[in-house]
């Protein structure tokens, strides 16, 4: 049982501290630093983020994606074959990503997010893990009239499983491939059969005796009409699914292979009103509980990027969150029910299985039930 | 005498800030100036945009939005109902202060219509009243309050309708209500037309909306179900390519149409804009058109502003000049449009 971040964190400060990212850019564009200064100043901004993450109790964690532009120009920036063109929205949110263009085929040429990824790794002792955009979603965000989505897209899928294979290399223990255009695939069986082959050929040579654990994150919406023939065809390690934008991606945890982790993303994290540990929990249990997969293969996580909240709201939800995946670790039913609202252990929930209460508690609730002056 | 008119320019909303307000800002936000040096500067910066739109030739003018920050926040605190929350980012190195609905929203006093007063007091062409649409006030918000987000937008429609005639009662002729959320979620388009309807319900004036940076693909023509006289849509960013689609299904309402890329500091050429004009004119009248930047201008500065404005001015003198078209303007009334929605199939 664990709690992680979908990816991205809020880059602007805690209320009271000065905005120094913000700084950094208005230095560099008058040239009062270079790029190097630039990235010293991300590079203590990640910091502080690791930093919050570890006191939370997350783990693994990430470097809040705070060097990327926006979910796609990160990579497709990096990559032989894109030119950057115009803004676009990001889904149904109020955030943009500059679409790529493609011109041709994409290539890989040399690692993007190694030295990134080391940079993070070498600030803490927990796991740090690197997110990845899939091949399928840059391919169907970006404009590819010129060269076809499908060739644009099972290249890119190659490309990027170098990609994968330079960042294991490097030692990254965790990798997690984000896939929110799955969210548009629906029934159309052409896309799904592009989204198979593309993941399959991203996957070619993870899911066996390499170490390194590769995640598939779906947020931004519900994927489960692209069926669980589509989303489980790739030897992914665990899911990350989005469950506020998208509760029917339950019926996908439902079905999902017991051998494969599941990452509830439960926590809302595009609404400032602070969720109850109590749902966070019940999700832990209730994904546990599908096909004998056990809480050691559940973690819990934001529904998607914290980005979308202040730096203060995302703080209080990911300690939440640490909170919640700790609580939901406790092996009795009883000291769960001490430790949270205990109606929501009453209850017989498919997540808690049949729980009646013990005498002890009977005999307090008995003692509850008596008139006040019987009591005196 | 000409027979058509048409290809009036405008903008969208706001213009660049100048340096010295955009310290007054900080400086005001830090209690290091009082409100009266503030409004003193948004006045005279005010000032200095009718001014330059008026040089420049400029038909219908805005107050450029010198007294605004983000579009959605600036109504949201002004309204009862709302707090407002940290800051989170669009876009880049752009931030803005969230709002988040604590309580039932409602309009407690005018919002915009004394300073349209001022801007109107400056000269004798038409100044647009500017609002936010309630669909993108309630899409940029956080709710912990009404859990239901018709219910959310419809509150914030009547709101908005308030202020919208209180400034035709004021003289506008024109009001614009910004829809830039709008085509975010294409099952939701229902429930922006119908907030809309409530805002121009009894509106006496040309109402325009302005949608942007959305897939306007999959909104077309739903979009048009809008109750409005004029949808202003940005084209340039995406490469004109919504105007094909008006061959098969024909745009029903006036169009506004952006020219320039607002989020680049490259200035388009004469030439550009000739060229994006020409374009709509083969799927449009000219007396449908209205030319404009792709949306605000707020993120350039002020000589990029100046710049990209004055070459849509010039693009259109050399258009007009062209093809013959008049500049005198329409009468600011609603429009047989703004009930028109999209086609029905044959």
């Amino acid at each position: 049982m664990f709690a992680t971040l979908v990816g991205a964190y809020p880059r602007t400060p805690l209320p009271g501290s000065p905005f120094k990212l913000r700084a950094g850019y208005g230095q560099l564009d008058r040239c009062e630093i270079d790029a190097d200064g630039f990235r010293a100043v991300q590079d203590e901004l990640i910091r502080e983020i690791v930093d919050e993450q570890e006191s939370a109790g997350l783990e693994p964690l990430t470097d809040g994606g705070i060097r990327t532009e926006d979910p796609l120009t990160y990579l497709a920036r990096d990559l032989d074959g894109f030119e950057i063109s115009g803004l676009l929205r990001y889904f149904d949110t109020n955030t943009y990503f500059r679409q790529p263009r493609a011109v041709r085929e994409p290539r890989w040429t040399r690692p993007i997010a190694v030295d990134d990824w080391r940079f993070t790794a070498s600030l803490t002792d927990k796991a740090v893990k690197q997110n990845v955009v899939g091949p399928y979603t840059l391919g169907r965000l970006a404009d590819t009239a010129e060269v076809g989505q499908e060739r644009v897209t099972l290249a890119l899928a190659e490309a990027l499983n170098q990609e994968l294979r330079a960042l294991a290399d490097a030692g990254c223990p965790l990798i997690q491939v984000d896939e929110d255009a799955a969210t548009l695939i629906g029934e159309d069986r052409e896309q799904q059969r592009l989204f198979r082959e593309a993941q399959r050929r991203l996957l070619a040579g993870f899911g066996g005796s390499r170490d390194t654990h590769v995640s598939l994150a779906i947020t931004m919406g519900n994927a489960d009409a692209a069926g669980t023939d589509t989303i489980f065809d790739a030897p992914y390690s665990s899911y990350l699914f989005d469950l506020i934008a998208g509760p029917d991606n339950w019926r996908l945890i439902a079905r999902a292979p017991g051998e494969r982790g599941i990452i509830c993303g439960a926590l809302d994290a595009r609404n400032t009103a602070l969720d109850t540990k109590e749902l966070l929990i019940w999700a832990a249990h209730y994904a546990a509980s599908t096909a004998g997969r056990g809480l050691a293969r559940v973690g819990l996580s934001p529904s998607t990027s914290l980005e979308y909240l202040p730096r203060d709201r995302a703080l209080a939800k990911i300690k939440l969150l640490g909170e919640a995946a700790r609580l939901a670790a406790m092996a009795g039913t009883e000291e769960l029910a001490r430790a949270i609202d205990p109606r929501a252990v009453d209850i017989r929930s498919a997540a808690f299985g049949r729980y009646a209460p013990t005498a002890r508690k009977a005999a307090e609730e008995a003692q509850a039930a008596q008139p006040a002056e019987e009591l005196a | 005498m000409t027979a058509v008119n048409g290809l009036w320019t405008t903008s969208v909303g706001s213009f660049g800030k100048p340096p010295e307000l955009l310290k007054a800002r900080t400086d005001h936000a830090a209690g290091r100036i009082p409100d009266e040096e503030l409004d003193r500067l948004e006045r005279a910066a005010t000032e200095r945009w009718i001014r330059f739109q008026e040089e420049i030739g400029v038909d219908i003018l805005v107050d450029g939005e010198m007294y605004r920050g983000d579009m959605a926040t600036y109504f949201a605190e002004e309204m009862a109902g709302f707090e407002i929350g940290g800051l989170v980012r669009s876009y880049g190195n752009r931030y803005y202060r969230k709002p988040i609905a604590v309580g039932a929203v409602q309009r407690t006093h005018p919002i915009t219509v004394e300073w349209w007063k001022y801007a109107q007091s400056l000269t004798s062409k038409p100044v647009k009243g500017m609002l936010t649409g309630p669909y993108t006030i309630a899409d940029w918000s956080f709710d912990e309050h009404y859990g239901s987000r018709r219910e959310f937008v419809l509150d914030l429609a009547r709101a908005i309708h308030d202020e919208a005639m209180d400034l035709v009662a004021a003289g506008a002729r024109f009001v614009q209500v910004d829809e830039p959320a709008a085509s975010a979620r294409m099952e939701e388009l229902p429930l922006v037309a119908e907030a809309m309807g409530i805002v121009t319900d009894g509106l006496e004036a040309h109402a325009i909306t302005h949608i942007c940076y959305g897939d306007f693909m999959r909104a077309y023509p739903t979009m048009l179900d809008i109750p409005v006289d004029q949808i202003d849509l940005e084209m340039t960013n995406s490469g004109f390519d919504l105007l094909e689609r008006f061959r098969d299904i024909p745009f029903t309402k006036a169009i506004g149409l952006g020219v320039v890329d607002v989020h680049s500091h490259e200035i388009e050429s004469v030439d550009d804009v000739v060229r994006g004009i020409k374009l709509a004119l083969e799927v449009l009248p000219a007396d449908r058109i209205f030319v404009d930047p792709d949306c605000g201008l707020k993120t350039r500065t002020v000589e990029e502003t100046e710049a990209k404005m004055r070459v849509i001015v010039e693009g259109v003198r050399r258009v007009r000049e062209e093809l013959g078209i008049g500049s005198e303007l329409p009468e600011g009334k609603p429009t047989e449009g703004r009930h028109r929605g999209a086609p029905i199939p044959a």
